[in-house]
């Protein structure tokens, strides 16, 4: 069953409740929260995931997200997230509980499945092969995964690129774009008909909204993508789009550096980064005009061999 | 005298004239440039070459003459290697 089919009162009260399973990418969730942004949240943007009775299913990551307990709740409405009983966080604004969520479940994956090599990057597909977009924050990485996502690429995740151990095939976590501050605009301008939630503001990472991941990434989100680019975007206003090839070797240390277990996997983190490296071209991607960015990613999916 | 730490414990992966080197001691990960990877090479075939001895192998791998300059940037980049823990001296 689809999240989006549960009715409303059906979602809020099993939210409140023991909580909600669901299935994103190759992890299983079990949320809790009594507060009525998170279900709205999770209505918005996360409709097309599976979702089951909690009595039915195992969970890899229980989480909730709820007002403080004591005085400070009263005084100051915030959220606290919680993974497994611990708090890993300080509380946050309430007006933050949805972001909180999904900086929350980012944090759940990133410091416990080591299953992965896991990369603080961006990851699209086509034609069966993955472009991976590593980047520093205000590099307009998430403007373009948006918008790469909503025109024809597959969308695997816009923060977790998710490389496999045993395979080295990368693994979809399909879950809504986090937009911040211009780029909520570029996107909504961009893609009129895609759903952008409730901008929260003054967060840690400025104004942020979430952009519902498309219905067809998320039905192939089992489907696992082969490496086939690394590409480093940069947004540079009025400069032309401009691939540039960059050092593999460069490049494997930027991403080593920005992985979130590179050091906890030791050798075996450094094999399958440089299996990796072995089967991707690696590029500095600079552009200005989103259209000509996503066409020139076009133009490198249609020369790729298997294309 | 010159030569490689005990190589059981890295993992080298080299594309084209560039190097990463993984050491499983330390844990450290260390990106080897052109130079520097044509300096480590040198030092792991011919183990317990001195400096002037590797200055040599270099010129002839790299074709370049043999300078004061080769000299000073051969030094500099064991003095490197050595610092990082992939060299150590006789």
């Amino acid at each position: 069953m689809k999240l989006l089919q549960l009715p409303p009162e059906e979602l809020n009260r099993q939210l409140a409740g023991a909580g909600v399973w669901m299935r994103t990418g190759p992890f299983s969730l079990k949320i809790q929260s009594r507060i009525p942004s998170v279900a709205q949240g999770l209505a918005e943007l996360y409709g097309q995931f599976e979702v089951r009775s909690m009595r039915e299913a195992f969970a890899d990551f229980h989480v909730s997200v709820n007002p403080p307990s004591g005085l400070r709740g009263w005084l100051k409405p915030q959220a606290t997230f919680s993974f497994d009983g611990s708090q890993p966080f300080k509380p946050l604004p309430r007006d933050q509980a949805f972001p909180m969520l999904e900086w929350g479940l980012n944090w759940c994956v990133s410091t416990q499945a080591h299953q992965f090599l896991i990369i603080h990057a961006a990851v699209v597909e086509k034609n069966g092969l993955a472009a991976i977009l590593p980047a520093p924050p205000g590099s307009g990485k998430s403007t373009l995964t948006a918008g790469l996502a909503v025109s024809g690429w597959r969308l695997l995740s816009d923060e977790l690129t998710l490389i496999s151990r045993k395979t080295g095939l990368i693994h979809p976590l399909p879950r809504p774009v986090s937009l911040k501050n211009a780029s909520i605009d570029v996107i909504r301008q961009f893609s009129p008909d895609s759903f952008i939630n409730r901008a929260s503001h003054d967060t840690i990472k400025g104004t942020v909204a979430h952009m519902r991941p498309p219905r067809e990434s998320v039905r192939r989100q089992h489907e696992t993508a082969s490496p086939g680019w690394v590409l480093f975007p940069r947004w540079v206003p009025g400069a032309p789009t401009r691939l540039k090839p960059r050092s593999k070797a460069q490049t494997f240390m930027f991403l080593a550096q920005n992985a979130f277990n590179y050091s906890h996997l030791g050798a075996d983190g450094f094999r399958v980064g440089t299996n990796l490296i072995d089967q991707v071209s690696c590029y500095d991607f600079e552009y200005s005009d989103l259209h000509e960015a996503i066409a020139a990613f076009d133009e490198l999916a249609s020369a790729a061999p298997n294309a | 005298m010159t030569h490689p730490a005990s190589s059981v414990q890295r993992l080298l992966k080299q594309w084209g004239d560039e190097a990463v080197i993984f050491d499983q001691a330390s844990g450290d990960t260390h990106y080897l440039k052109p130079f520097t990877l044509a300096v480590y090479q040198a030092c792991c075939e011919h183990p317990g070459y001195n400096e002037e001895e590797l200055a040599g192998v270099l010129a002839t791998r790299i074709g370049v003459s043999i300078t004061p300059d080769l000299h000073e940037w051969t030094q500099t980049t064991l003095d490197s290697l050595h610092t990082i823990g992939l060299l150590e001296s006789a």
